[in-house]
């Protein structure tokens, strides 16, 4: 976090929301965003509405726009572009079909049907038991000239104040846990090994809930000797939020600091 | 009373602590490169306190107790020193540039001694630990000034910044400074004011070296025309081993129930500022400045915002050289604790900084 960052958002419906976002960088360019959100009528979860559409624009003319939906019970949709200058840099395909205890997606990345390239992901998730979930997934991508396909393993495993991952693969490791120590504290351990580059990195992470304060901090320590903590109070009785944040690299002796306010 | 206790979390020790209300600025490290030092006075800055809390608790601690101390408010024409036009002293209105993470924890040991801690995190430059002491005697010229007056500040790379002032009678006031850069000592001088009934002089050396035979000798010279006027001079003679030179410059200031204007005309250039007090709330600054030297000038506008009930201060600054900048301080009751958020943005140049700071006690 660096910088002073000020959101503002304002919902004008049930369904449409928009944000303003101004940030101004002390490392690099500064710039306004702006964000507009159309929530559909069919909504599954608390989080999930169908149809989303998603628009976010930058001022240096970066556009990044999601589309989601619903087709059927079972199968949702995805499609995401990015843009930067006039440049699509991004345009992705998803298609997930949930089962009763199973989940099954396919995306496809960057297809390109003239070069002959792309990005095709298909994974697969089974509950095993209710409370361990095993799975894989299949990397494919070509380009002209070059195939290639990592295959990776993953794992789950749920109880009810803890939950570990571990993927394993061609690609690398990567295995996390993550505890809810109270209604308060919350600790996760991410560890990341890659035998390609030929480095490891472990970070540890905990989140410290204070509601009757109006408080949350985010606490983080890195195998690079990166420390971090952020702060983030609510201001009742107005709809403000102040966020506080401090990035100390201490290999590279760098430091980081910034504050934003979210209005709304 | 105690229903507002329950509800607070803060540690319970410093709870209301009546403890000494002094606050001594910190010491700006002075430009060793300056030619002429700041004949500036130590300002005692003396914050109001409420009546403790509750007055039950604070027998125990009844040593801790202070005076209720206001604001100073001595006679205008006697608290203004002229600035050297060499000097770039803003007026306490404007905003201090604030970059980087910085905790300052004040610690009042008894009605005398006050220590504070101050840990800087710098985005831009070093990181640094500050600890200061201060010292304030027992003859009480008035209730609101002690002296004699000791204030020392230590950094973690060695570097002191040391200020003795002590009233040696009743209309001369003394006053010792020194500072160095690690092991090196950059600034020393001692400085001598005398106050008579409408007018001040003062007389200050610095950096007095008599093996080499250079320094520099502030001779300034303030008359209270009328209650609202005040015309003076200042005299800036600096020697060095095959140089010596000598600048005068004049000033005068008027004072108004709401506004104050000075000018300070002189042969290294000219300084002008206006303060306006617009509301209880609000006070607005104008400082002008022409320097013929290095041949520029700059014109600087701040104000300064306060909403005692909401317990915030805001201060904001425009600059000639396209620089914004402002800070905002918040005080957070219950807890002895100022939130201080600020950013300065320099257009011309295009950077950014910002930063924000936490003071306890």
């Amino acid at each position: 976090m660096e910088g002073v960052k000020l959101i503002v958002t304002k919902t004008l419906s049930s369904h449409f929301q928009v944000t303003h976002t101004v940030h101004m960088s002390t490392l690099g360019p500064s710039g306004y965003r702006f964000n507009a959100t159309f929530l559909g009528d069919r909504q599954l979860g608390p989080t999930e509405v169908f149809p989303t559409l998603l628009g976010d624009m930058d001022s240096a003319g970066s556009l990044n726009a999601q589309v989601l939906q619903l087709l059927g019970e079972r199968l949702r949709t995805k499609a995401v572009f990015q843009a930067q200058r006039s440049r699509f840099v991004t345009w992705q395909f998803d298609a997930e079909y949930r089962g009763d205890d199973c989940t099954a997606a396919l995306t496809l990345g960057n297809p390109d049907l003239l070069a002959g390239s792309g990005i095709l992901v298909a994974h697969f998730l089974q509950s095993v038991t209710a409370r361990l979930v095993l799975g894989a997934e299949l990397v494919y991508h070509r380009r002209p000239g070059e195939e290639g396909a990592i295959l990776t393993l993953a794992g789950k495993y749920s109880a009810p104040n803890w939950e570990a991952t571990l993927n394993v693969g061609y690609g690398g490791a990567h295995a996390s846990y993550y505890h809810r120590a109270n209604e308060q504290v919350q600790v996760g351990v991410e560890l990341e090994a890659n035998p390609r580059l030929q480095e490891s990195s472990f970070a540890f992470g905990y989140q410290l809930n204070l509601p009757r304060a109006n408080a949350v901090f985010r606490g983080l320590l890195d195998s690079s000797w990166s420390v971090g903590g952020v702060l983030e109070k609510r201001l009742p009785p107005l709809p403000v939020t102040l966020a506080l944040g401090a990035f100390l690299n201490h290999r590279r002796d760098r430091f980081h600091c910034g504050f934003g306010v979210t209005v709304a | 009373k105690s229903a507002p206790k329950s509800q607070k979390s803060a540690p319970k020790s410093p709870k209301n602590p009546p403890k000494i209300p002094l606050k001594i600025p910190k010491n700006q490290p002075q430009n060793p490169h300056k030619s002429a030092p700041k004949p500036a006075q130590n300002a005692l800055k003396i914050p109001k306190k409420s009546a403790p809390k509750s007055p039950q608790k604070s027998a125990p601690q009844s040593k801790k107790i202070g005076p209720k101390i206001p604001k100073k408010s001595a006679p205008k024409s006697q608290k203004w020193a002229p600035k050297c036009p060499k000097n770039h002293r803003k007026m306490e209105l404007f905003p201090v540039q604030m970059e980087g993470v910085k905790l300052t924890v004040n610690k009042g040991l008894s009605n005398h001694f006050q220590v504070n801690h101050t840990v800087a995190l710098s985005t831009l430059g070093e990181s640094n630990y500050h600890f200061g002491a201060t010292y304030v005697g027992t003859k009480h010229l008035s209730p609101t000034e002690a002296f004699p007056v000791l204030v020392g500040d230590m950094d973690n790379s060695g570097s002191l910044n040391a200020q003795v002032v002590h009233q040696v009678s009743s209309r001369i006031r003394s006053k010792i400074a020194f500072q160095t850069q690690q092991s090196k000592f950059v600034n020393w001088q001692v400085d001598g004011e005398y106050r008579g009934g409408d007018f001040t002089a003062a007389l200050t050396l610095g950096n007095p070296d008599i093996l080499m035979g250079s320094g520099i000798l502030v001779a300034h010279y303030l008359q209270s025309v009328t209650p609202a006027l005040a015309l003076g001079a200042e005299l800036v003679y600096h020697r060095r081993p095959g140089e010596e030179g000598a600048v005068l410059s004049l000033a005068g200031r008027y004072s108004a129930p709401s506004w104050i204007g000075t000018v300070t005309l002189g042969q290294a250039g000219a300084h002008l500022t206006y303060y306006h007090r617009a509301s209880e709330q609000l006070q607005v600054g104008v400082e002008f400045e022409a320097s013929t030297r290095l041949q520029d000038s700059s014109v600087a506008f701040g104000y300064q915002l306060e909403l005692p009930r909401g317990n915030l201060l805001f201060r904001g600054s425009l600059d000639s050289s396209w620089q914004v900048g402002a800070v905002l301080e918040k005080k957070l009751p219950p807890l002895p604790l100022t939130l201080a958020l600020g950013a300065f943005i320099n257009h011309r140049k295009e950077k950014f900084h910002c930063g924000f700071g936490l003071t306890i006690g």
